[in-house]
Protein backbone atom coordinates (compact mmCIF):
# COMPACT_ATOMS: atom_id res chain seq x y z
CA UNK A 1 0.00 0.00 0.00
CA UNK A 2 1.08 3.59 -0.77
CA UNK A 3 1.02 5.93 2.23
CA UNK A 4 2.25 8.88 0.27
CA UNK A 5 -0.50 10.72 0.62
CA UNK A 6 -0.87 10.38 4.29
CA UNK A 7 3.02 11.29 4.54
CA UNK A 8 1.97 15.00 6.38
CA UNK A 9 -0.25 12.66 9.13
CA UNK A 10 2.54 10.41 9.61
CA UNK A 11 5.49 12.75 9.48
CA UNK A 12 3.99 14.91 12.24
CA UNK A 13 2.68 12.16 14.29
CA UNK A 14 5.98 11.02 14.56
CA UNK A 15 7.43 14.55 15.10
CA UNK A 16 5.24 14.87 18.21
CA UNK A 17 6.34 11.58 19.84
CA UNK A 18 10.16 12.71 18.97
CA UNK A 19 9.60 16.39 20.77
CA UNK A 20 8.05 14.63 23.99
CA UNK A 21 10.88 12.54 24.36
CA UNK A 22 13.40 15.02 22.91
CA UNK A 23 11.68 17.35 25.70
CA UNK A 24 12.71 14.65 28.27
CA UNK A 25 16.51 14.60 27.55
CA UNK A 26 16.95 18.07 26.94
CA UNK A 27 18.08 20.96 29.56
CA UNK A 28 15.65 23.51 29.92
CA UNK A 29 17.54 26.42 28.10
CA UNK A 30 18.09 24.17 24.70
CA UNK A 31 14.05 23.48 24.45
CA UNK A 32 13.89 27.27 22.67
CA UNK A 33 14.72 25.18 19.46
CA UNK A 34 11.39 22.86 19.59
CA UNK A 35 9.92 25.92 18.33
CA UNK A 36 11.83 25.35 15.05
CA UNK A 37 11.60 21.90 14.55
CA UNK A 38 7.97 21.75 14.64
CA UNK A 39 7.84 24.74 12.51
CA UNK A 40 10.14 23.24 10.06
CA UNK A 41 7.37 19.78 10.27
CA UNK A 42 4.52 22.13 9.31
CA UNK A 43 6.74 23.92 6.42
CA UNK A 44 7.30 20.50 4.71
CA UNK A 45 3.92 19.32 5.63
CA UNK A 46 2.38 22.15 3.16
CA UNK A 47 5.16 21.93 1.11
CA UNK A 48 3.83 18.04 0.65
CA UNK A 49 0.24 18.29 0.27
CA UNK A 50 0.76 21.61 -1.98
CA UNK A 51 3.32 18.89 -4.09
CA UNK A 52 0.65 16.39 -4.07
CA UNK A 53 -1.96 18.39 -5.90
CA UNK A 54 -5.07 19.46 -4.45
CA UNK A 55 -6.68 16.94 -6.85
CA UNK A 56 -5.41 13.73 -5.70
CA UNK A 57 -7.88 10.91 -4.41
CA UNK A 58 -7.16 8.25 -2.53
CA UNK A 59 -8.56 5.46 0.21
CA UNK A 60 -6.77 4.10 3.33
CA UNK A 61 -7.47 1.83 6.22
CA UNK A 62 -10.50 -0.11 4.88
CA UNK A 63 -11.69 2.72 3.61
CA UNK A 64 -12.07 4.87 6.62
CA UNK A 65 -9.59 8.04 6.19
CA UNK A 66 -9.99 9.20 1.95
CA UNK A 67 -7.91 11.47 0.34
CA UNK A 68 -10.16 14.13 -2.06
CA UNK A 69 -9.96 18.02 -2.92
CA UNK A 70 -11.96 18.59 0.08
CA UNK A 71 -10.08 16.88 2.50
CA UNK A 72 -6.71 18.32 1.00
CA UNK A 73 -8.02 22.11 1.17
CA UNK A 74 -9.08 21.66 5.00
CA UNK A 75 -5.68 20.01 5.56
CA UNK A 76 -3.83 23.04 4.38
CA UNK A 77 -6.44 25.38 6.05
CA UNK A 78 -5.56 23.49 9.52
CA UNK A 79 -1.53 23.42 8.88
CA UNK A 80 -1.03 26.69 7.78
CA UNK A 81 -3.02 27.88 10.67
CA UNK A 82 -0.62 25.69 12.80
CA UNK A 83 2.67 27.07 11.18
CA UNK A 84 1.26 30.60 12.11
CA UNK A 85 0.94 29.50 15.90
CA UNK A 86 3.80 28.12 16.32
CA UNK A 87 5.95 31.03 14.43
CA UNK A 88 4.20 33.09 17.42
CA UNK A 89 4.80 30.74 19.87
CA UNK A 90 8.45 30.05 19.44
CA UNK A 91 8.44 34.47 21.12
CA UNK A 92 5.41 33.66 23.52
CA UNK A 93 6.56 30.34 25.08
CA UNK A 94 10.65 31.38 25.11
CA UNK A 95 12.52 29.91 28.14
CA UNK A 96 9.58 28.02 29.16
CA UNK A 97 10.59 24.80 30.68
CA UNK A 98 7.41 22.75 29.52
CA UNK A 99 7.63 24.02 25.90
CA UNK A 100 8.31 20.46 24.12
CA UNK A 101 4.85 19.21 25.51
CA UNK A 102 3.50 22.36 24.29
CA UNK A 103 4.49 21.89 20.61
CA UNK A 104 4.08 18.30 20.92
CA UNK A 105 0.49 18.37 21.49
CA UNK A 106 -0.26 21.65 19.08
CA UNK A 107 1.12 18.67 16.62
CA UNK A 108 -0.96 16.08 18.03
CA UNK A 109 -4.24 18.70 17.93
CA UNK A 110 -3.46 19.66 13.92
CA UNK A 111 -3.20 16.23 13.24
CA UNK A 112 -6.45 15.18 14.68
CA UNK A 113 -8.11 18.03 12.52
CA UNK A 114 -6.62 16.62 9.60
CA UNK A 115 -8.00 13.04 10.23
CA UNK A 116 -11.71 14.40 10.75
CA UNK A 117 -10.75 16.10 7.39
CA UNK A 118 -10.38 13.48 5.93
CA UNK A 119 -12.21 10.96 7.96
CA UNK A 120 -15.02 8.57 5.74
CA UNK A 121 -16.15 6.74 8.56
CA UNK A 122 -17.58 7.72 11.98
CA UNK A 123 -14.92 6.31 13.77
CA UNK A 124 -12.34 7.93 12.23
CA UNK A 125 -14.26 10.68 12.82
CA UNK A 126 -14.88 10.46 16.42
CA UNK A 127 -11.56 9.52 17.43
CA UNK A 128 -9.93 12.63 15.13
CA UNK A 129 -12.31 14.89 16.76
CA UNK A 130 -11.11 13.41 20.15
CA UNK A 131 -7.35 13.60 19.49
CA UNK A 132 -7.64 17.47 18.62
CA UNK A 133 -10.18 18.46 20.94
CA UNK A 134 -8.27 16.91 23.85
CA UNK A 135 -5.20 18.52 22.87
CA UNK A 136 -7.17 21.56 22.67
CA UNK A 137 -8.15 21.67 25.94
CA UNK A 138 -4.75 21.03 27.67
CA UNK A 139 -3.20 23.61 25.25
CA UNK A 140 -6.16 26.42 26.77
CA UNK A 141 -5.16 25.55 30.84
CA UNK A 142 -1.45 25.56 29.39
CA UNK A 143 -0.39 28.48 31.85
CA UNK A 144 -1.11 26.42 35.36
CA UNK A 145 -0.25 29.36 37.41
CA UNK A 146 -2.76 31.43 35.33
CA UNK A 147 -6.09 31.01 37.23
CA UNK A 148 -8.19 32.61 33.82
CA UNK A 149 -6.36 30.10 31.95
CA UNK A 150 -7.65 27.37 34.20
CA UNK A 151 -10.75 28.54 34.16
CA UNK A 152 -10.83 28.73 30.17
CA UNK A 153 -9.89 25.07 30.29
CA UNK A 154 -12.23 23.72 32.39
CA UNK A 155 -15.85 25.10 30.55
CA UNK A 156 -13.95 24.23 27.68
CA UNK A 157 -13.66 20.50 28.75
CA UNK A 158 -17.14 20.37 30.21
CA UNK A 159 -18.62 21.86 27.14
CA UNK A 160 -16.57 20.02 24.37
CA UNK A 161 -17.08 16.47 26.05
CA UNK A 162 -20.19 17.05 26.45
CA UNK A 163 -20.62 17.72 22.77
CA UNK A 164 -18.23 14.90 22.19
CA UNK A 165 -21.17 12.23 24.45
CA UNK A 166 -23.68 13.98 22.40
CA UNK A 167 -21.93 13.53 19.12
CA UNK A 168 -21.17 9.80 20.05
CA UNK A 169 -24.75 9.37 21.16
CA UNK A 170 -25.91 10.61 17.93
CA UNK A 171 -23.67 8.22 16.16
CA UNK A 172 -24.25 5.23 17.86
CA UNK A 173 -28.18 5.52 16.84
CA UNK A 174 -27.17 6.22 12.80
CA UNK A 175 -24.88 2.76 12.91
CA UNK A 176 -27.77 1.29 14.82
CA UNK A 177 -30.46 2.59 11.88
CA UNK A 178 -28.00 1.81 9.04
CA UNK A 179 -25.77 -1.12 10.27
CA UNK A 180 -22.40 0.58 8.70
CA UNK A 181 -20.30 2.99 10.33
CA UNK A 182 -18.98 3.95 6.85
CA UNK A 183 -20.17 7.58 5.49
CA UNK A 184 -20.86 6.60 1.85
CA UNK A 185 -22.73 3.06 3.00
CA UNK A 186 -24.94 5.46 5.37
CA UNK A 187 -25.80 8.02 2.68
CA UNK A 188 -26.61 5.11 0.34
CA UNK A 189 -29.03 3.47 2.51
CA UNK A 190 -31.02 6.83 3.30
CA UNK A 191 -31.38 6.92 0.21
CA UNK A 192 -32.38 3.49 -0.96
CA UNK A 193 -34.70 3.17 2.15
CA UNK A 194 -36.44 6.76 2.41
CA UNK A 195 -39.41 5.20 4.76
CA UNK A 196 -36.45 4.44 7.68
CA UNK A 197 -34.75 7.70 7.08
CA UNK A 198 -37.58 9.76 7.84
CA UNK A 199 -38.04 8.07 10.75
CA UNK A 200 -38.08 9.83 13.91
CA UNK A 201 -35.38 7.79 15.37
CA UNK A 202 -33.38 8.93 12.85
CA UNK A 203 -34.19 12.81 12.84
CA UNK A 204 -34.05 12.02 16.67
CA UNK A 205 -30.25 11.05 15.52
CA UNK A 206 -29.41 14.12 13.49
CA UNK A 207 -30.62 16.44 15.96
CA UNK A 208 -27.88 15.01 18.26
CA UNK A 209 -25.07 15.31 15.34
CA UNK A 210 -26.44 18.97 14.93
CA UNK A 211 -25.80 19.55 18.39
CA UNK A 212 -22.58 18.01 18.66
CA UNK A 213 -20.89 19.60 16.17
CA UNK A 214 -22.39 22.92 16.96
CA UNK A 215 -20.99 23.08 20.10
CA UNK A 216 -17.54 22.73 17.73
CA UNK A 217 -18.13 25.25 15.48
CA UNK A 218 -19.75 27.86 18.27
CA UNK A 219 -23.19 28.53 16.51
CA UNK A 220 -25.62 30.08 19.00
CA UNK A 221 -27.23 28.29 21.08
CA UNK A 222 -24.07 26.19 21.55
CA UNK A 223 -21.84 29.35 22.16
CA UNK A 224 -21.26 29.68 25.39
CA UNK A 225 -18.02 28.22 25.77
CA UNK A 226 -16.32 30.12 22.99
CA UNK A 227 -16.17 33.76 24.66
CA UNK A 228 -14.67 32.69 27.85
CA UNK A 229 -12.55 30.02 26.56
CA UNK A 230 -10.98 32.26 23.86
CA UNK A 231 -10.86 35.24 26.79
CA UNK A 232 -8.43 33.05 29.19
CA UNK A 233 -6.57 30.40 26.69
CA UNK A 234 -3.24 32.00 26.19
CA UNK A 235 -2.93 34.05 23.18
CA UNK A 236 -1.53 32.46 20.81
CA UNK A 237 -4.06 29.28 21.90
CA UNK A 238 -7.20 31.50 21.34
CA UNK A 239 -5.63 31.75 17.90
CA UNK A 240 -5.24 28.19 17.20
CA UNK A 241 -8.43 27.56 18.67
CA UNK A 242 -10.72 30.33 16.76
CA UNK A 243 -8.86 29.77 13.60
CA UNK A 244 -8.18 25.74 13.66
CA UNK A 245 -10.69 23.90 15.88
CA UNK A 246 -13.82 25.80 14.64
CA UNK A 247 -13.13 25.10 11.37
CA UNK A 248 -12.60 21.36 12.28
CA UNK A 249 -16.61 21.55 12.93
CA UNK A 250 -17.44 22.58 9.90
CA UNK A 251 -15.42 20.14 7.78
CA UNK A 252 -16.99 17.73 10.03
CA UNK A 253 -20.83 19.24 9.06
CA UNK A 254 -19.79 19.05 4.83
CA UNK A 255 -18.78 15.68 5.30
CA UNK A 256 -21.70 13.91 7.23
CA UNK A 257 -24.54 16.82 8.28
CA UNK A 258 -24.56 18.06 4.35
CA UNK A 259 -24.95 14.93 2.73
CA UNK A 260 -27.41 12.98 5.29
CA UNK A 261 -29.40 15.55 5.40
CA UNK A 262 -29.73 15.41 1.64
CA UNK A 263 -30.42 11.98 1.59
CA UNK A 264 -32.91 12.58 3.89
CA UNK A 265 -34.48 14.81 2.11
CA UNK A 266 -36.47 17.02 5.24
CA UNK A 267 -36.92 20.47 4.40
CA UNK A 268 -33.92 21.93 6.65
CA UNK A 269 -33.50 25.13 4.38
CA UNK A 270 -35.72 27.18 7.27
CA UNK A 271 -34.14 25.46 10.28
CA UNK A 272 -30.61 26.46 8.89
CA UNK A 273 -31.36 30.09 7.80
CA UNK A 274 -32.94 30.75 11.11
CA UNK A 275 -29.76 29.17 13.50
CA UNK A 276 -27.36 31.04 10.84
CA UNK A 277 -29.24 34.71 11.34
CA UNK A 278 -29.61 34.12 14.75
CA UNK A 279 -26.04 33.27 15.49
CA UNK A 280 -24.63 35.79 13.24
CA UNK A 281 -26.93 38.65 14.64
CA UNK A 282 -26.65 37.79 18.57
CA UNK A 283 -22.37 37.84 17.57
CA UNK A 284 -22.41 40.98 16.06
CA UNK A 285 -24.69 42.60 18.66
CA UNK A 286 -22.96 41.58 21.93
CA UNK A 287 -19.21 41.97 20.23
CA UNK A 288 -20.41 45.86 20.40
CA UNK A 289 -20.46 45.97 23.83
CA UNK A 290 -17.33 44.12 24.73
CA UNK A 291 -14.14 46.14 26.17
CA UNK A 292 -12.02 43.14 25.57
CA UNK A 293 -10.61 42.87 22.63
CA UNK A 294 -10.11 38.95 22.77
CA UNK A 295 -13.58 38.93 24.11
CA UNK A 296 -14.86 40.64 20.86
CA UNK A 297 -12.70 38.77 18.64
CA UNK A 298 -14.69 35.56 19.87
CA UNK A 299 -18.01 37.21 19.35
CA UNK A 300 -16.89 38.19 15.81
CA UNK A 301 -15.94 34.89 15.45
CA UNK A 302 -19.13 33.43 16.37
CA UNK A 303 -20.79 36.03 13.99
CA UNK A 304 -18.55 34.48 10.89
CA UNK A 305 -19.60 30.60 12.30
CA UNK A 306 -23.16 32.11 11.32
CA UNK A 307 -21.62 33.66 7.52
CA UNK A 308 -20.31 30.28 7.00
CA UNK A 309 -23.10 28.25 8.43
CA UNK A 310 -25.21 29.85 5.90
CA UNK A 311 -23.62 27.61 3.17
CA UNK A 312 -26.02 24.79 4.40
CA UNK A 313 -28.76 26.82 3.96
CA UNK A 314 -28.83 26.28 0.32
CA UNK A 315 -26.34 23.56 -0.29
CA UNK A 316 -25.96 24.71 -3.96
CA UNK A 317 -21.95 23.68 -5.08
CA UNK A 318 -21.72 26.96 -5.55
CA UNK A 319 -22.48 27.69 -1.89
CA UNK A 320 -20.79 24.83 -0.05
CA UNK A 321 -17.58 26.67 -2.35
CA UNK A 322 -18.47 29.83 -0.62
CA UNK A 323 -18.66 28.50 3.05
CA UNK A 324 -15.01 26.77 2.60
CA UNK A 325 -13.62 30.00 0.90
CA UNK A 326 -14.71 32.13 4.00
CA UNK A 327 -13.52 29.15 6.28
CA UNK A 328 -10.18 29.52 4.46
CA UNK A 329 -10.57 33.32 5.04
CA UNK A 330 -11.23 33.54 8.37
CA UNK A 331 -8.64 30.98 9.95
CA UNK A 332 -6.22 33.22 8.11
CA UNK A 333 -7.94 36.43 9.73
CA UNK A 334 -8.40 35.73 12.81
CA UNK A 335 -5.60 33.70 13.57
CA UNK A 336 -3.73 36.57 12.89
CA UNK A 337 -6.19 38.71 14.56
CA UNK A 338 -5.90 36.99 18.00
CA UNK A 339 -1.93 36.98 17.83
CA UNK A 340 -1.62 40.70 17.07
CA UNK A 341 -4.04 40.91 20.07
CA UNK A 342 -1.65 38.07 22.39
CA UNK A 343 1.56 40.24 20.92
CA UNK A 344 -0.11 43.54 21.99
CA UNK A 345 -0.63 41.66 25.48
CA UNK A 346 3.31 40.78 25.57
CA UNK A 347 3.70 44.48 25.04
CA UNK A 348 1.77 45.38 28.06
CA UNK A 349 3.41 43.22 30.20
CA UNK A 350 6.85 44.19 29.19
CA UNK A 351 5.55 47.66 30.55
CA UNK A 352 4.40 46.42 33.20
CA UNK A 353 4.50 43.10 34.89
CA UNK A 354 1.44 43.03 36.72
CA UNK A 355 -1.06 44.15 34.34
CA UNK A 356 -4.26 42.47 34.74
CA UNK A 357 -7.06 42.46 31.51
CA UNK A 358 -3.58 42.95 28.59
CA UNK A 359 -6.06 43.21 25.75
CA UNK A 360 -8.41 45.53 27.39
CA UNK A 361 -9.50 48.05 24.98
CA UNK A 362 -7.46 51.33 26.66
CA UNK A 363 -4.28 49.26 25.44
CA UNK A 364 -4.54 49.75 21.59
CA UNK A 365 -4.67 53.42 22.48
CA UNK A 366 -2.05 55.23 19.71
CA UNK A 367 -1.11 51.71 18.78
CA UNK A 368 -0.03 53.17 15.06
CA UNK A 369 3.17 54.98 16.79
CA UNK A 370 4.35 52.40 19.61
CA UNK A 371 4.01 48.92 17.25
CA UNK A 372 3.08 49.87 13.78
CA UNK A 373 3.42 46.72 12.03
CA UNK A 374 1.10 45.54 14.50
CA UNK A 375 -1.24 48.08 13.74
CA UNK A 376 -1.19 47.71 10.47
CA UNK A 377 -1.80 43.68 10.38
CA UNK A 378 -4.82 44.16 12.63
CA UNK A 379 -6.40 47.60 10.72
CA UNK A 380 -6.05 44.90 7.84
CA UNK A 381 -7.45 41.85 9.55
CA UNK A 382 -10.52 43.66 10.94
CA UNK A 383 -11.35 45.56 7.57
CA UNK A 384 -10.89 41.67 5.97
CA UNK A 385 -13.48 40.68 8.82
CA UNK A 386 -16.00 43.37 7.92
CA UNK A 387 -15.95 42.20 4.33
CA UNK A 388 -13.94 45.24 2.87
CA UNK A 389 -12.05 44.08 -0.62
CA UNK A 390 -9.73 43.51 -1.56
CA UNK A 391 -9.39 40.54 1.16
CA UNK A 392 -10.34 36.79 1.50
CA UNK A 393 -13.11 37.87 3.54
CA UNK A 394 -14.92 39.92 0.75
CA UNK A 395 -14.25 37.06 -1.68
CA UNK A 396 -15.81 34.20 0.47
CA UNK A 397 -18.46 36.42 1.47
CA UNK A 398 -19.37 37.59 -2.21
CA UNK A 399 -19.20 33.62 -3.24
CA UNK A 400 -21.52 32.85 -0.50
CA UNK A 401 -23.93 35.83 -0.67
CA UNK A 402 -23.76 35.42 -4.70
CA UNK A 403 -24.69 31.98 -4.47
CA UNK A 404 -27.69 32.04 -2.31
CA UNK A 405 -29.38 35.24 -4.21
CA UNK A 406 -29.31 33.14 -7.49
CA UNK A 407 -30.71 30.26 -5.74
CA UNK A 408 -33.19 32.77 -4.38
CA UNK A 409 -33.56 33.91 -7.62
CA UNK A 410 -34.15 30.59 -9.07
CA UNK A 411 -36.60 29.17 -6.46
CA UNK A 412 -38.32 32.56 -6.89
CA UNK A 413 -38.53 32.75 -3.05
CA UNK A 414 -37.98 36.24 -1.51
CA UNK A 415 -37.42 34.76 2.20
CA UNK A 416 -33.92 33.40 0.92
CA UNK A 417 -33.38 37.00 -0.33
CA UNK A 418 -34.43 38.33 2.86
CA UNK A 419 -31.60 36.09 4.57
CA UNK A 420 -28.99 37.21 2.09
CA UNK A 421 -29.88 41.61 2.85
CA UNK A 422 -30.02 40.35 6.59
CA UNK A 423 -26.49 38.65 6.21
CA UNK A 424 -24.82 42.14 4.60
CA UNK A 425 -26.78 44.32 7.51
CA UNK A 426 -25.33 42.22 9.63
CA UNK A 427 -21.44 42.59 7.94
CA UNK A 428 -22.15 46.56 7.81
CA UNK A 429 -23.18 46.39 11.94
CA UNK A 430 -19.92 44.71 12.65
CA UNK A 431 -17.80 47.87 10.64
CA UNK A 432 -18.72 49.65 13.81
CA UNK A 433 -16.77 47.94 16.32
CA UNK A 434 -13.81 46.92 14.38
CA UNK A 435 -13.75 50.42 13.38
CA UNK A 436 -14.04 51.41 16.96
CA UNK A 437 -10.62 49.81 17.72
CA UNK A 438 -9.08 51.27 14.47
CA UNK A 439 -9.94 54.42 15.97
CA UNK A 440 -7.58 53.64 19.34
CA UNK A 441 -4.50 52.75 16.99
CA UNK A 442 -4.87 55.33 14.81
CA UNK A 443 -6.29 58.84 16.47
CA UNK A 444 -5.91 58.83 20.33
CA UNK A 445 -3.13 59.35 21.59
CA UNK A 446 -0.09 56.52 22.47
CA UNK A 447 0.08 56.27 26.75
CA UNK A 448 3.79 54.74 26.67
CA UNK A 449 6.76 54.57 24.36
CA UNK A 450 7.39 52.78 20.84
CA UNK A 451 8.50 49.17 21.47
CA UNK A 452 10.35 46.49 19.63
CA UNK A 453 8.14 43.72 18.24
CA UNK A 454 9.36 40.48 18.69
CA UNK A 455 10.51 38.98 15.12
CA UNK A 456 8.72 35.53 15.57
CA UNK A 457 5.29 37.27 16.08
CA UNK A 458 6.07 39.78 13.18
CA UNK A 459 6.64 37.03 11.00
CA UNK A 460 3.66 34.99 11.81
CA UNK A 461 1.75 38.44 11.76
CA UNK A 462 2.94 39.64 8.28
CA UNK A 463 2.16 35.69 6.94
CA UNK A 464 -1.59 36.16 7.83
CA UNK A 465 -1.64 39.63 6.26
CA UNK A 466 -0.11 38.27 3.11
CA UNK A 467 -2.98 35.32 2.90
CA UNK A 468 -5.39 37.63 3.45
CA UNK A 469 -4.71 40.17 0.93
CA UNK A 470 -3.06 37.68 -1.30
CA UNK A 471 -6.77 36.16 -1.41
CA UNK A 472 -8.25 39.20 -2.00
CA UNK A 473 -5.96 40.10 -4.77
CA UNK A 474 -5.92 36.98 -6.84
CA UNK A 475 -8.50 34.74 -5.70
CA UNK A 476 -9.24 32.35 -9.10
CA UNK A 477 -7.15 29.41 -8.10
CA UNK A 478 -8.86 29.55 -4.70
CA UNK A 479 -12.57 29.47 -5.73
CA UNK A 480 -11.24 26.84 -8.70
CA UNK A 481 -9.70 25.20 -5.53
CA UNK A 482 -13.19 25.48 -3.31
CA UNK A 483 -15.60 24.74 -6.34
CA UNK A 484 -13.41 20.98 -6.70
CA UNK A 485 -13.63 21.04 -3.23
CA UNK A 486 -17.22 21.13 -3.25
CA UNK A 487 -18.34 18.75 -6.46
CA UNK A 488 -16.70 15.90 -4.30
CA UNK A 489 -19.64 16.28 -2.08
CA UNK A 490 -21.61 15.95 -4.89
CA UNK A 491 -24.69 18.05 -3.72
CA UNK B 1 -33.94 -9.17 26.27
CA UNK B 2 -35.47 -6.99 23.25
CA UNK B 3 -33.48 -4.03 21.73
CA UNK B 4 -35.44 -1.72 23.17
CA UNK B 5 -35.08 -2.51 26.84
CA UNK B 6 -31.28 -1.77 25.96
CA UNK B 7 -32.17 1.38 24.11
CA UNK B 8 -34.76 2.20 26.93
CA UNK B 9 -32.12 1.56 29.85
CA UNK B 10 -29.48 3.84 28.00
CA UNK B 11 -31.97 6.12 26.92
CA UNK B 12 -32.34 6.48 30.99
CA UNK B 13 -28.66 6.80 31.73
CA UNK B 14 -28.39 9.20 28.79
CA UNK B 15 -30.72 11.10 30.87
CA UNK B 16 -29.49 11.30 34.15
CA UNK B 17 -25.94 12.14 33.20
CA UNK B 18 -27.35 15.63 31.07
CA UNK B 19 -29.82 15.58 34.30
CA UNK B 20 -26.70 15.88 36.67
CA UNK B 21 -24.60 18.16 34.00
CA UNK B 22 -27.31 20.54 34.37
CA UNK B 23 -27.76 20.16 38.18
CA UNK B 24 -24.51 19.79 39.53
CA UNK B 25 -22.18 22.55 40.44
CA UNK B 26 -19.05 20.23 41.75
CA UNK B 27 -16.46 19.47 39.12
CA UNK B 28 -15.63 15.67 40.22
CA UNK B 29 -20.14 15.15 39.82
CA UNK B 30 -19.83 16.63 36.36
CA UNK B 31 -16.81 14.61 35.27
CA UNK B 32 -18.81 11.44 36.03
CA UNK B 33 -21.62 12.65 34.40
CA UNK B 34 -20.06 12.73 31.29
CA UNK B 35 -19.34 9.36 31.86
CA UNK B 36 -22.51 8.46 32.13
CA UNK B 37 -23.86 10.12 28.93
CA UNK B 38 -20.59 8.22 26.92
CA UNK B 39 -21.40 5.31 28.13
CA UNK B 40 -25.16 5.60 27.51
CA UNK B 41 -23.40 5.23 23.68
CA UNK B 42 -20.82 2.65 24.17
CA UNK B 43 -24.27 0.65 25.27
CA UNK B 44 -26.48 1.48 22.44
CA UNK B 45 -23.33 0.67 19.96
CA UNK B 46 -23.08 -2.50 21.67
CA UNK B 47 -26.55 -3.64 21.82
CA UNK B 48 -27.17 -2.38 17.70
CA UNK B 49 -23.96 -4.47 17.15
CA UNK B 50 -24.97 -7.86 18.52
CA UNK B 51 -28.87 -7.29 16.73
CA UNK B 52 -27.40 -6.12 13.88
CA UNK B 53 -25.32 -8.99 13.79
CA UNK B 54 -21.94 -7.19 12.51
CA UNK B 55 -19.03 -6.26 14.83
CA UNK B 56 -18.38 -2.59 14.28
CA UNK B 57 -20.31 -1.74 16.31
CA UNK B 58 -18.45 -3.57 19.52
CA UNK B 59 -14.97 -2.22 17.97
CA UNK B 60 -16.49 1.24 17.78
CA UNK B 61 -17.22 0.73 21.67
CA UNK B 62 -14.14 0.07 22.42
CA UNK B 63 -12.24 2.97 20.86
CA UNK B 64 -14.69 4.61 22.93
CA UNK B 65 -14.27 3.09 26.30
CA UNK B 66 -10.40 4.26 25.55
CA UNK B 67 -10.93 7.80 24.69
CA UNK B 68 -13.23 8.01 27.46
CA UNK B 69 -10.45 7.12 29.90
CA UNK B 70 -8.19 9.46 28.24
CA UNK B 71 -10.75 12.19 29.00
CA UNK B 72 -11.36 11.73 32.63
CA UNK B 73 -7.28 11.97 32.60
CA UNK B 74 -7.16 15.35 31.47
CA UNK B 75 -10.39 16.41 33.03
CA UNK B 76 -8.93 15.50 36.75
CA UNK B 77 -5.81 17.06 35.44
CA UNK B 78 -7.59 20.12 34.61
CA UNK B 79 -8.98 20.09 38.27
CA UNK B 80 -5.85 18.93 40.30
CA UNK B 81 -4.57 22.33 38.66
CA UNK B 82 -7.57 24.49 38.96
CA UNK B 83 -7.64 23.52 42.96
CA UNK B 84 -4.28 24.47 43.52
CA UNK B 85 -4.56 27.70 42.05
CA UNK B 86 -8.32 28.40 43.52
CA UNK B 87 -8.65 25.71 46.27
CA UNK B 88 -11.96 25.02 45.13
CA UNK B 89 -13.72 23.08 42.36
CA UNK B 90 -16.69 24.27 42.93
CA UNK B 91 -18.66 25.78 39.28
CA UNK B 92 -19.95 28.66 41.03
CA UNK B 93 -17.18 29.68 42.13
CA UNK B 94 -15.12 30.01 39.12
CA UNK B 95 -16.71 32.90 37.50
CA UNK B 96 -13.58 35.18 36.67
CA UNK B 97 -14.23 35.21 33.02
CA UNK B 98 -18.13 36.81 31.95
CA UNK B 99 -19.33 40.08 30.57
Amino acid sequence: MNYNLLAPEILLTLLALVIVILGLLMRDVSKNMLGYVSAAGLFASIVYVLGNGMNEMGSYFYDSLVIDPLSQIFKLIFLIVSLIVVIASIEYFRDNRSQDEYYALLLLATVGMMVVASANDLVALFVGFELASMSTYVLAGFEKKNPSSLEAALKYFIIGSLSSALMLFGMSLVYGITGSTNIPAIIEFFKSNPMVATSSLDIIAMIFLVAGFGFKMALVPFHMWAPDTYEGSPGVVSSLLAAGSKKMGFVAAFRVLVLALVAIRIDIQMTFAILAIITMTYGNIVAISQRSIKRMLAYSSIAQAGYISLAFVVMTQMSIAGGILLALGHALMKGGAFLAVALVGYMVLSDNKNAKNTDDLGNFAGLGKRAPITAFSLFVFFLALAGIPPSAGFVGKFVLFYSITIEAINQASSWLLLVVIIAILNSALSIYYYARVIKYMYVLPPNGEKIREPAPYVVAILLAVIGTIGIGLYPEPFIQMAMNAAKVLGV
Amino acid sequence: MSLYTYLFISAVIFTIGSYGIITQRSGIKILMCIELLLNSANLNLVAFSSFNGNATGQVFAIFSIAIAAAEAAIGFAILVALFRVRDTINLDDINILRW
